[in-house]
């Protein structure tokens, strides 16, 4: 009798233990998966802030050529500003999509309108500079979105998804492009 | 027992397909790994010379420049598909992510030069941009491919083993140092002088060590670069296979990672 009541008692604790571990090692999973999504964030942020900061430079270069496109440059400038205020990923990627294609315009603008900007070493370092920094934001982007969908769909699943509620890991926003603006100003040297 | 072996037929089909749809899902790289001409635009010489310079660079760095050619970009921004070459063969060191890949498409006219990770220091987008305009876009807008992509490699090759404290090319001058004049540097001579030069004093090195230690330590450290410029650099032919020391065939990336950066133009 007493024997029985052990191999009851036993069989209990290890299932307690079972169902523990598992517990333990998809919170550890789940954990891991968004420190992933955080991390390729960042590499975004770096690179938004990266292009704030070249920004002013290629204004800069361009101030010397009397009357540059104003209207469209006061836009870019809200655009940096707003981007600089933003503080959740949403905001920061509303922000950052704008300031894409206020910058586009205004880059457009300008060597339409003094192409012997073209031929300007420094003006066309700050490009390069300015359209690889675009490049590295949607290859970070690329890669956070792909990690942000595995973690989505990771917190989703039965029966993470009990486990996701309980210690409220929330799902990641995706970071879209707008459409038109996925690509770099590019100064065309034909 | 008709039905089991029908099953299993269709089943080693299904495998079958799965693994050849797997098989094709992206560009392989030829044997040679650093020169791919899949758009056939570059020579036989200046095939060679690339591949033996960026084999040297690898011996000596660790870091990989891999030229690719291809007819049209199949729907892929020149710096997508760059990227995805990179990063899907691996060109570059896997801690180092030293890697370069030189893209050029002949149909869309568009050249994109992407640096991996380690590189962005020595090779920020301006100076890669400046490369390109400087050493290559000429003789590219003149239908050059072959000489524009050498010269492109040489330019990018040379300023790799700068960034890695080591002495580029006699007579290589430094991107940095070239002002805003565009002209194409003519060096023929001068660099036919400085090799006679540079051999005069690996000769005089080897038969007094001690007495030319300055001078050794002028031309390219302590490491004994000296029989590495003067042998394998330009010397050495690589015909397929026939390199000894690479069992496999060939050569191959290192798993080097690619984050967007580089320059690109059109022409």
């Amino acid at each position: 009798m007493k024997k029985k009541g052990l191999i009851i008692l036993i069989a209990v604790i290890a299932i307690i233990a079972l169902l523990a571990g598992s517990v333990i090692s998809s919170y550890n999973d789940l954990v891991e998966d968004r420190e992933e999504v955080e991390t390729s964030w960042s590499q975004i942020s770096v690179q938004l802030q990266r292009r704030a900061d070249l920004i002013p430079n290629l204004v800069n270069t361009v101030k010397g050529y009397t009357e540059y496109e104003q209207s469209t440059l006061t836009a870019v400038t809200e655009a940096r500003n707003a981007l600089k205020n933003a503080g959740s990923i949403n905001d920061q990627i509303t922000a950052s999509n704008r300031l894409d294609s206020a910058l586009n315009v205004w880059v457009n603008a300008v060597t339409e309108a003094y192409p012997e900007l073209k031929a300007n070493t420094q003006f066309t370092a700050l490009t390069d500079e300015l359209s690889g920094t675009e490049n590295r934001i949607a290859v970070a982007r690329r890669d956070y979105n792909e990690d942000a969908r595995e973690f989505n769909a990771e917190i989703k699943k039965f029966p993470t998804s009990i486990l996701a509620g309980i210690f409220g890991f929330d799902a990641y926003d995706y970071f879209e492009a707008q459409a038109g603006t996925e690509n770099a100003p590019i100064v065309n040297f034909n | 027992m008709k039905r089991i072996i029908s099953i299993a037929a269709v089943i080693a089909l299904i495998l079958c397909l799965c693994g050849c749809t797997e098989e094709e899902k992206f560009l392989a790289h030829t044997e040679a790994f650093y020169v791919n001409d899949f758009a056939d635009v570059i020579n036989d010489s200046d095939e060679n010379e690339i591949l033996s310079r960026a084999v040297a660079l690898n011996d000596a760095t660790t870091a990989q420049v891999v030229v690719v050619t291809v007819e049209d970009l199949n729907g892929y921004t020149p710096a997508d598909l760059a990227l995805e070459i990179g990063r899907e063969w691996g060109v570059g060191d896997k801690e180092k992510d030293n890697g370069i890949v030189i893209l050029l498409s002949s149909g869309d006219r568009e050249i994109f030069v992407s640096v991996g990770y380690g590189l962005e220091g020595a090779l920020p987008d301006s100076k890669t941009g400046r490369i390109i305009d400087v050493y290559g876009l000429e003789y590219l807008r003149n239908d050059d491919f072959s000489k524009g992509l050498l010269e492109i490699s040489k330019a990018v090759i040379n300023e790799t083993y700068l960034e890695y404290g080591l002495t580029p090319e006699v007579g290589y001058v430094p991107i940095d140092s070239i002002g805003e004049s565009t002209e194409l540097t003519e060096n023929g001579g001068s660099v036919a002088i400085a090799w006679v030069i540079l051999i005069v004093l690996i000769i005089l090195f080897n038969l007094f060590p001690k007495k030319f230690f300055p001078f050794f330590f002028f031309f390219g450290g302590p490491r004994g670069g000296s029989g590495y410029r003067g042998g394998s650099f330009h010397g050495g032919s690589f015909g397929s296979g026939s390199s000894g020391g690479f069992a496999g065939g060939g050569f191959r990336g290192g798993g080097g990672s690619f984050g967007g950066g580089g320059a690109g133009r059109g022409f």
